[in-house]
């Protein structure tokens, strides 16, 4: 029997038992919970949830919100406390790469060892080892102690023998931080091909560009609690704006909940330089506009803070990324030799002819620290820009152009010597 | 928290569409469910008897779980897969040369060809008895020490005690094959007969026996960290209790009947016996004023020690995977 969805979820909930000492735990066993010696810690609460086949969902929440309870409860590590799920299908779960490996042995004996501590044949996994060596791309090391590996190749060897898994179900906790960008590109372009498949991806990320990239759905969870579930676009442009709304109230919620938090000694998040909000608008006005034609004129407005004032240099960069993450254009402040002063302003980026061809655009918008290094802040704007063309032209950009002719038809080294003159 | 605008912002959401003929509230476990309930007496069983199955599904993980485990023992050693033969060879070259040759200590009226009889005696209980020990001691941490595993990989979590198991068992055999070719080769002992046959039962009584103790305490590891301490002494004083260096045959008469419903009620005194009636075959003290005599080792009585053991080994078996499963679900939680 072929069910309608891939997972199903109902009232999904998970409590993690908390003793403030041993002996209450033995206390609690010999009186058969008679004595109630914990209290519950509910990491997670209520949840209701049905993925049809081929759908990818996205968790997104902030840390401590439930996504990786969630994850593991969903993945079979851990029991739910209430509710029931199911899942149609094989699944297979990457909550953290490199568990299991084993340190004094080599890339290529760990494969088989982690391959099978995933649930693969062994013979299936040794006609697979050739692949995910080659997807690794550790070269020689492969046959070195993995004691010997950078933390970044350790990382790039397991999500190769994660990568080669093929499950009807596949639950991520963030994994796309894996090496570096070269291989963060590979990486992602594996999970798309997954995607393609017709698979069901469960994963949880902080970044909401990839949550929008990727995820045909999203859920956001707030201290266990499920807060919007629907359409990704739709949920990453809730939690965006509650974020933007709510730091403030968050922070005095979570010094309420946990007063151990050290409220004094660190500044709070406020006082970071931050984005208040940024519109695209139609170049010298305050319409907004985001689908627009190639070379039309536009203003991206950004609406900024910065309340240590001069103690601290601030930059602005924006970046013209396309669906699949490359970045057609970015531009920054610190580039162009501007200075944002003041403890808080509106800057305006004028691109007074956009050249970016036909596309969905993502426009993220940061806030960098005076070197350009560190980002304080990254803002998502409401809707992404979307760019039509109606000429032929083929690529990512309109290129400034033209054609002409040259008088000379013979390139120069192919010329028939010319004598010197005795 | 219902006039928060952020949780209505939930039933705002499309809602997901009813499911029609797969209606929840008809679905059993059989469709699939995972749900908080707590296994049932039927799934506690039905884990039991399909152990065989699982360990057949499986067998590519714990294959590779024992030999890694084996072979990390000696990796980086310059003699590597010497050493589980070399160590009980030192051994028996030790317990030879300071209880026969040193002490001259002998088990009273032993025939001519059985001068070695104290010294085989204590070897092969040693190394059966270390066998068990060594499984207790290192497999009572196992599951909080592989927590990071438990934690983030979805495996069956009963297959970490059975690779100490396993593991630890190779590692004896290893001593016993010793022991066999000293023994055909040498004339300190004479070579072992048919009795030998017994061995594979013997070795499969003994997992079950050992799976079943160390499932139990790994598993009270997890809620209770000081079953590690208790079973380091509990082992040391189960050890002495054992005829593992004195046996029973040896002591006087009036000892012995005082305390022998203790001495036979010990599972492992039954084990050591099936292990030294097949290995050492018959070995008789006569009777005297100062022992109280008969077979040290016995070929005929080893199908009642290994009966006495089997049901032994079942009962703990039973008890130790059903403690087991009972608890399983909270390991993730609390490692």
């Amino acid at each position: 029997m072929v069910r309608t969805y891939a997972l199903e979820a109902e009232g999904l909930g998970k409590a993690y038992r908390v003793y403030s000492r041993p002996i209450r735990r033995v206390a609690e066993a010999v009186t058969f919970g008679r004595y109630r010696g914990h209290h519950e810690f509910w990491a997670l609460k209520a949840l209701d949830l049905r993925l049809k086949r081929g759908t990818s969902l996205g968790l997104c929440g902030a840390n401590g919100a439930g996504k990786s309870t969630l994850l593991k409860v969903l993945s079979g590590t851990t029991a739910p406390t209430t509710g029931r799920y199911r899942i149609d299908g094989s699944v297979a779960s990457l909550l953290e790469l490199g568990a299991g490996f084993h340190m004094d042995f080599t890339g290529r004996a760990n494969i088989l060892l982690n391959g099978v501590m995933m649930g693969f044949a062994k013979r299936d996994l040794e006609k697979k080892i050739p692949e995910i060596i080659e997807f690794a791309e550790l070269g020689p090391y492969i046959d070195e102690p993995v004691r010997t590996y950078s933390s970044g190749m350790g990382l790039r060897l397991a999500f190769s023998i994660a990568a080669a898994v093929d499950p009807d179900v596949l639950i991520i906790d963030e994994v796309f931080a894996v090496g570096d960008m070269y291989f963060q590109k590979k990486c992602i372009d594996r999970i798309y091909e997954f995607k393609r498949r017709n698979k069901t991806i469960v994963f949880c990320s902080h970044s909401l560009y990839d949550l929008r990239q990727f995820c045909d759905q999203a859920l956001w969870l707030e201290r266990g609690n499920p807060q919007a579930l629907g359409e990704s676009v739709f949920v990453t442009n809730e939690y965006a704006s509650f974020q933007r709304q709510h730091i403030g109230v968050a922070e005095e919620m979570i010094r309420e909940r946990h007063p151990l938090a050290p409220a004094a000694t660190t500044r709070p998040r406020t006082e970071l330089p931050s984005i208040r909000d940024a519109r695209i608008c139609r170049m010298g006005t305050a319409e907004e506009v985001y689908q627009i034609n190639t070379g039309d004129s536009i203003d991206i407005r950004v609406w900024w803070q910065n309340p240590a004032g001069e103690e601290l240099d601030i930059q602005l960069g924006i970046g013209f990324q396309r669906g699949d993450l490359t970045l057609c254009a970015g531009v920054a402040t610190h580039l162009s030799g501007v200075k944002l002063t003041g403890r808080s302003g509106c800057t305006i980026l004028r691109v007074p002819s956009l050249q970016l061809l036909t596309g969905q655009f993502l426009v993220p918008v940061v806030m960098l620290d005076g070197e350009g290094v560190h980002r304080y802040h990254e803002f998502l704007m409401p809707e992404n820009l979307t760019v039509r063309n109606y000429t032929k032209e083929v690529g990512l950009m309109r290129l400034e152009h033209e054609w002409l002719q040259s008088d000379a038809p013979v390139p120069a080294h192919q010329r028939p010597p010319v004598k010197p003159a005795p | 928290m219902s006039t928060d605008p952020q949780s209505t912002l939930l039933e705002s959401a499309p809602a997901p569409a009813p499911s029609g003929s797969t209606a929840p509230a008809a679905a059993d476990d059989g469709a699939g469910w995972v749900s908080a309930r707590p296994p049932r007496l039927a799934e506690i069983a039905r884990r039991l008897f399909s152990f065989p199955r699982m360990l057949r599904d499986n067998w590519d993980l714990v294959s590779t779980s024992v030999r890694r485990d084996l072979a990390a023992r000696f990796q980086g050693t310059v003699l590597g897969v010497a050493w589980p033969f070399l160590q009980p060879l030192l051994l028996f070259g030790v317990y030879y040369f300071i209880f026969t040759q040193l002490l001259q200590q002998r088990m009273p009226g032993l025939a001519e060809d059985q001068k070695a009889g104290m010294g085989v005696y204590m070897f092969v209980g040693m190394v059966a008895w270390s066998a068990l020990g060594e499984t207790l001691g290192r497999g009572t941490g196992v599951i909080v020490d592989n927590g990071n595993l438990i934690k983030k990989l979805a495996f069956p979590s009963e297959l970490l005690p059975l690779n100490v198991v396993l593991s630890t068992l190779t590692m004896m055999l290893c001593g016993m094959t010793v022991f066999v070719l000293a023994a055909c080769v040498s004339p300190l002992w004479k070579a072992p007969t048919a009795a030998l046959l017994w061995l594979p039962v013997i070795l499969l009584l003994q997992a079950f026996f050992t799976y079943g103790l160390v499932l139990f305490t790994s598993t009270l590891q997890v809620f209770l960290r000081d079953t590690q301490q208790i079973i380091g002494m509990a082992v040391t004083v189960w050890m002495f209790l054992t005829p593992v260096f004195w046996a029973p045959e040896a002591m006087k008469a009036e000892s012995v009947a005082v305390h022998l419903p203790l001495i036979t009620s010990n599972p492992t005194y039954h084990l050591l016996r099936a292990w030294r009636g097949a290995l050492m075959g018959d070995v008789y003290v006569p009777p005297s004023e100062y022992v109280s005599g008969g077979y040290a080792a016995s070929v005929a009585a080893i199908p009642h020690h290994l009966g006495v053991f089997a049901l032994w080994a079942l009962g703990v078996y039973v008890l130790g995977y059903a403690f087991f499963v009972l608890s399983q679900r909270r390991f993730a939680d609390e490692v």
